[in-house]
């Protein structure tokens, strides 16, 4: 058993993608996620999200993963599922195509939380020390958690109303940037001034965060400008509101590193890969002595290489989840 | 009906009136620009039905859901990111709206046609400062 290698396949279905790693021994060998290159192989159409598409998606993603890792369904030593949180329909058919493949390979089976997993991402390639304090934000989720080894995990603080990913993604549709936006606020904001514009900030107790706020604020000021005044301002508009969000992230950030008195700092989720965002931190980090880290990008949005990697650890901490366990749509980290 | 809020200390206040208004329909649908404040008011109408949970937005999750007592849920839609009436067939809506638990619906324009025919329709209108929250 011990000179074996640990062959763990993850698969990830909690939302819009269907992806499958696998990893051997904690190394990522295999992390597809469907895409057109899939569906140009296989035949058929990209939908855009719900479970059908999973349905559609999970078998040549797992396909792809296995054949591009160069591993044999046999040495697979257990299959590691997103459980939650997520949308029912799709963690089903991940959940459901998991307890299939263990049945038919005879291997164990180890339930992953997904937001656990973004975290956990960290160890795919690095090793934050314990006990580290990791800010998650993407399109669904931002939340302050720390981590004290890699199954305890407490949330310290979230958002009471929009996520992060989000704020970017209304601000650009207010403005009328195509969906998601985010990445254009990025872009166009890198160009432009942030302390152009002033958006107000919410005041919200311990850390928690909140956005709609800021959103409502957005609207207001984009409704007084003409469609002319908001063209010509495009770059400084982008980076003001764009500095508004971060910061509001980063306050939250640095009053519980201090308060907590941790000095280990990651960042997870796939709004990790707004530039300013980065650079802020790694300012930040040099200023207050913080190890930062940063997963890589691919590593950060919704991928099966993180369930993989935490159904790795579990491995070898010998938790392994019942066939009657069931996908659950709230589940708290 | 209409009720005008212009102050967010006033949603309780709003949210409680609205309250037995809903309580048979239990399908309601949010109508109103992006700001206007659907899921502010959805947040105080849940606190006001006992809702002790995060109320959030789904637009990321799509559906969210929330526990009532005695094994009912309230089910918290976005449908905002729908570019197709195909997909809310895909995830399953009928599961969720023919459950018998309450569904508070946001961006119920994507789906209108299949909503069904109870369904309470709440539109949300910002005038300045001032929220108009209007009802059949």
């Amino acid at each position: 058993m011990s000179s074996k290698p640990v062959v763990i396949l993850g698969i990830e279905s909690s939302c819009d993608d269907t992806s499958a790693a696998v990893i051997v021994n904690g190394k990522v060998l295999a992390n597809i996620i469907a895409n057109q290159k899939i569906h140009e192989q296989y035949g058929g159409v990209v939908p855009e999200l719900a479970s059908r598409a999973h349905l559609i998606n999970i078998l040549p993603t797992v396909d792809a993963a296995l054949k591009k890792s160069g591993i044999a369904k046999n040495e697979i030593s257990a299959i590691a599922y997103t459980r939650g949180p997520g949308l029912m329909g799709s963690l089903l058919v991940g959940s459901s195509f998991a307890k299939a493949m263990s049945l038919a390979l005879d291997v164990p089976l180890i339930e992953v939380n997904h937001m656990q997993a973004h975290i956990l991402a960290h160890f795919i390639d690095n090793h934050p020390k314990f006990p580290f304090l990791c800010l998650t934000v993407s399109g669904g989720h931002t939340q302050l958690v720390v981590v004290k080894n890699y199954f305890e995990m407490e949330l310290v603080g979230e958002t009471i109303d929009d996520a992060a990913g989000e704020a970017f993604d209304k601000a650009a549709k207010i403005m009328n940037l195509p969906y998601p936006g985010g990445p254009l606020i990025d872009k166009f904001g890198a160009a432009g001034n942030k302390d152009a514009f002033k958006f107000s900030r919410p005041n919200v107790p311990a850390y928690n965060f909140s956005f709609s706020g800021i959103k409502t604020s957005f609207l207001y000021f984009i409704q007084e400008q003409t469609p002319e005044f908001i063209e010509q301002n495009k770059n400084d508009i982008c980076a003001s509101i764009q500095h508004t969000i971060i910061i509001c992230l980063l306050n939250k950030l640095i009053k519980a590193a201090e308060e907590l008195g941790i000095s280990e700092i990651a960042i997870a989720g796939g709004v990790s890969a707004n530039s300013y965002l980065r650079k802020q931190l790694q300012n930040l980090a040099a200023d207050k002595r913080w190890q930062l880290h940063i997963p890589a990008f691919e590593y950060c949005t919704d991928n099966a290489a993180m369930i993989a990697i935490t159904g790795y650890h579990k491995f070898l901490n010998n938790e392994f989840s019942a066939q009657n366990l069931t996908a659950t749509a709230k589940y708290n980290i | 009906m209409q009720l005008k809020i212009n102050s967010i200390n006033h949603l309780a206040k709003a949210a409680a009136e609205l309250l037995p208004a809903i309580a048979e329909k239990k399908i309601i649908a949010f109508y109103g620009e992006m700001g206007a404040g659907k899921t502010t008011f959805i947040k105080a109408l849940c606190k006001q039905m006992g809702v002790t949970e995060v109320v959030s937005s789904p637009t990321f999750s799509i559906i969210n859901e929330y526990k009532l007592a005695a094994e009912k849920k309230i089910y918290h839609f976005d449908f905002y990111r729908i570019k197709n009436i195909s997909e809310a067939f895909d995830m399953g809506y009928e599961e969720y709206f023919f459950s018998n638990n309450y569904c508070f619906i946001e961006w119920p324009e994507k789906i209108e046609q299949l909503l069904p025919p109870q369904v309470f329709k709440i539109k949300i209108e910002q005038k300045g400062n001032e929220r108009i929250i209007s009802w059949q």
